[in-house]
């Protein structure tokens, strides 16, 4: 990339105000969530009972929970949560889904047809649907929760990837390619990746939102992350339980969850408007 | 004639809305909230299902009862009994039934062929689960149709007890369980105040006024038992009048706030469930009972109740409920001093704490699950959650899953049925005559056998005393709370009886209770 390209492509950002928002709010929570330990937060699975549903104040910003948590404290610590499972499953779904969507894509015929018709069964089911799916399966905790949001979405990760492939794989260089007697394995990883990987991006950064919301409603369910720790979805839940009397609890949790899916949305917007040539003027 | 249409179809709804009005108007419906997403089976020598104690108590009857609104075995007086006698020796019981009591659903009058058999069903291993309590049944017999001798090979801690209106006391129509066999469960005929008419798996169950019932025809026509386990969709329906009654949210705030709703009378009333904290013994470390003393120190049981609200709780101090005949709180006590727990573990050979692994618990139980964890954690104890619905909980901690199982009970108030239930040997879980004895205690074997036996009161109470002395000392189980059952109903709601205790865990109700 040149220095006129990369001058262009932020110029193309910076204009696009939606995605600046996003990026700033994206990296606001990320750098929060990152600083966690720094921070000076109360011990978010400290239990102090004298100290439960104390209103938002100097002491508890956000107040405190049934158990006299620091509410500050667990939203910032269970972003963290959500984070690492919505950047880890994105990887995941996107690793296999380009993987399987290469494959397919370059070589058609009935391993095509097959693949695709399972994904076509996979893509049926909601999210919410194959992550509770796979959570029975696998039990519950931190690896399983990624490994099942990662599996659910890859589909759709494969899907996209196989339709760009199938773009790429007609022009004249992989023809060339494959005239001087380069693998398949080398023409996929080499030729046609780098030119599909920024569709595949665009698309995992649209996803994390959507993994944060999966996340934290399998959470608000039950099947996220076992307490003590925090989890969006989860304070949400418990808050709802005295929602009249604490109020804090649940709206501030949402609100996280709110403010981070936002911004992580308008971010990919922007970085589609970017990517997308044919979007671009 | 098609621009008439519109004009006939609201017509149409009129007259519906008014049919549909009318009909629910005369009436008398009763909607009860339940705090449970759904029923278990309707055989109340089977279910011990909390959700399912009222909606039983509508539809069966016992040879005996407690007065409405009472627990006292005191206030015990006759149900399909008439009068009842005892030799001197009380070992053989006759019980006079009362004539032309009328089973549900045309099943016909109630004799004592139905009782013969009700009982030898809650005696019988495969057909109940209360049969340890009627061991001592040697024979059952009608004499005629209206009278019941009972022999019994020894004494029992209370005769009365066993035929009351509870648990396996509760009199089937015999003709309705050879008829339906194992669908009785969800066909269930008894002769109480309250038919069974319908059940709507995780939504409602239906029961319709039995005419017939022998103390008079129930003011209340129909009584809809609905199932929400959501605290807020409960509350919600209550104030909106969806609901007359409901179990209420304990949590102390939460009462304040309904308290000072109009027309909503709050009721709060003892003896509630007893909450103990069960240790594993066949799991290592907590076999050691330096380490299950340890345990004891690092628990504070006065956060349980205030997770609820002292209100709502009371102070549980062995492992009995207070008020239970026989309970003593003559027993060992622990303070919460995490420092001692710590210097427990490091004497036990634990310097750095000990893990407990896996730790299976359902939303029910989550709370304390997680209020325990932050306790432990301050003693160097930890183990980790495991999210999973209350039925699988139910089943795993029957498999020893759990080195700490939190369990909470209300049982018939003597403390031969807490104690056996959780302490003695033939309860362990995992056994085929296993119970609830989550601990794989066998140290009170002997007491609880010679007190079971036991023909003189004073001697009896003293042969529990020291069993939960013994309890307490070795420390099987730690009792954490006792919760008190908490109801709301509206203010034009006449239960037809004076409410100062209750075992149903929800209202009861009677052919007095109405709508006003």
């Amino acid at each position: 990339m040149n220095d006129d390209t990369r001058k262009k492509i932020i110029r193309t950002f910076v204009q696009n105000k939606a995605a600046l928002v996003g990026l700033i709010l994206s990296m606001i929570v990320v750098l929060t969530c990152l600083a966690a330990p720094f921070l000076p937060l109360p011990d978010p699975v400290n239990q102090t009972l004298s100290k439960r549903f104390k209103a938002p104040s100097l002491e508890h910003p956000l107040g405190t929970d049934n158990f006299g948590r620091d509410v500050l404290s667990r939203v910032i610590w269970g972003g963290r949560v959500s984070m690492v499972v919505g950047v880890l499953s994105v990887l995941i779904a996107m690793g296999l889904g380009t993987i399987i969507g290469l494959i397919t894509g370059y070589r058609g015929g009935y391993v095509d047809n097959l693949t695709m018709r399972i994904v076509d069964v996979l893509m049926c089911f909601p999210t919410l649907i194959l992550g509770i799916l796979f959570m029975a399966a696998l039990g519950s905790g931190m690896t399983s929760l990624i490994i099942a949001i990662g599996i659910s979405i890859a589909p759709r990760f494969a899907r996209l990837c196989r339709g760009a492939v199938m773009t790429v794989r007609q022009n004249d260089f992989v023809e060339a390619a494959r005239s001087m007697g380069m693998s398949d394995t080398r023409i996929m990883f080499r030729h046609i990746l780098p030119n599909v990987l920024g569709d595949v991006i665009v698309m995992g950064a649209l996803w994390v939102g959507a993994i944060i919301i999966t996340e934290a409603s399998l959470s608000f369910i039950g099947l996220g992350v076992p307490p003590p720790t925090p989890s969006w979805g989860r304070m949400v839940r418990e808050g709802l339980d005295f929602m009249g009397h604490a109020y804090w609890v649940s709206v501030y949790s949402g609100g996280a969850i709110f403010l981070t899916v936002i911004g992580f949305n308008l971010f990919g917007d922007g970085l589609r408007d970017i990517l997308d040539p044919k979007l671009r003027r | 004639m098609k621009r008439h249409i519109p004009g006939i179809f609201i017509v149409f709804l009129i007259i519906l809305f008014f049919a549909v009005n009318i009909t629910i108007a005369s009436e008398k419906t009763l909607n009860i909230g339940v705090f449970s997403a759904d029923m278990g089976i309707l055989d109340p020598h089977r279910s011990a299902t909390t959700a399912n104690l009222p909606i039983m108590d509508s539809i069966f009857n016992g040879l005996v009862r407690w007065k409405p609104g009472s627990v006292d075995l005191e206030t015990i007086e006759p149900d399909l009994a008439e009068r009842w006698e005892s030799t001197p020796n009380g070992r053989v019981w006759t019980f006079y039934l009362r004539k032309g009591v009328q089973f549900h659903r045309g099943f016909g009058e109630m004799t004592a062929e139905d009782v013969v058999f009700s009982l030898k069903k809650a005696a019988n291993k495969d057909s109940s689960i209360w049969y340890t309590g009627y061991t001592a049944f040697e024979k059952i017999e009608a004499l005629d149709p209206y009278t019941v001798r009972i022999s019994l090979s020894n004494n029992v801690p209370s005769m009365l007890g066993l035929v009351l209106n509870f648990h396996g006391g509760m009199v089937l129509s015999k003709k309705a369980v050879e008829k339906y066999g194992d669908d009785f469960k969800l066909n269930p005929v008894g002769t109480g105040p309250f038919a069974f008419k319908e059940y709507l798996p995780k939504q409602k169950t239906i029961l319709v006024a039995h005419p017939q019932y022998f103390r008079g025809k129930p003011k209340i026509d129909q009584v809809v038992y609905h199932f929400v386990p959501v605290d807020q969709a409960r509350e919600m329906a209550f104030l909106k009048g969806e609901l007359d009654m409901t179990e209420g949210v304990k949590q102390e705030w939460w009462v304040e706030k309904m308290k000072t709703q109009k027309n909503v009378i709050v009721d709060a009333l003892p003896p509630g469930e007893l909450t103990m904290m069960h240790f594993n013994m066949a799991k290592k470390p907590l076999d050691d009972i330096r380490v299950r003393r340890a345990l004891v120190h690092a628990i504070s049981r006065q956060e349980f109740r205030e997770t609820y609200g002292l209100s709502l709780t009371g102070d549980a101090i062995s492992v009995i409920g207070p008020g239970y005949l026989g309970f003593t709180d003559q027993v060992s006590k622990y303070e919460y001093n995490t420092e001692k727990a710590k210097a427990l573990l490091k004497e036990a050979g634990h310097p750095n704490g000990i893990n407990l692994g896996e730790f299976v618990t359902s939303p029910i139980y989550l709370n304390s699950a997680e209020l325990l964890q932050g306790q432990l954690k301050k003693a160097g104890i930890t183990f980790e959650i495991k999210m999973v619905d209350h039925p699988t909980m139910h089943k795993m901690i029957r498999q020893d899953m759990n080195a700490l199982v939190p369990y909470g009970a209300a049982r018939f108030p003597i403390a031969d049925e807490m104690l056996t239930q959780f302490f003695h040997s033939q309860s362990i879980v995992g056994t085929p005559t296993g119970i609830t004895n989550f601990s794989h205690y066998k140290g009170v074997d002997d007491l609880l056998d010679q007190a079971r036996v036991e023909p003189n009161v004073d001697k009896q109470k003293a042969l529990w005393v020291k069993a939960q002395q013994k309890i307490m000392e070795d420390l099987p189980a730690y009792p954490l709370r006792i919760t008190y059952v908490l109801f709301l109903r509206k203010g034009n709601i006449d239960l037809g009886y004076d409410l100062k205790s209750n075992m149903t865990l929800h209202y009861q109700l009677t052919e007095k209770t109405d709508i006003k």
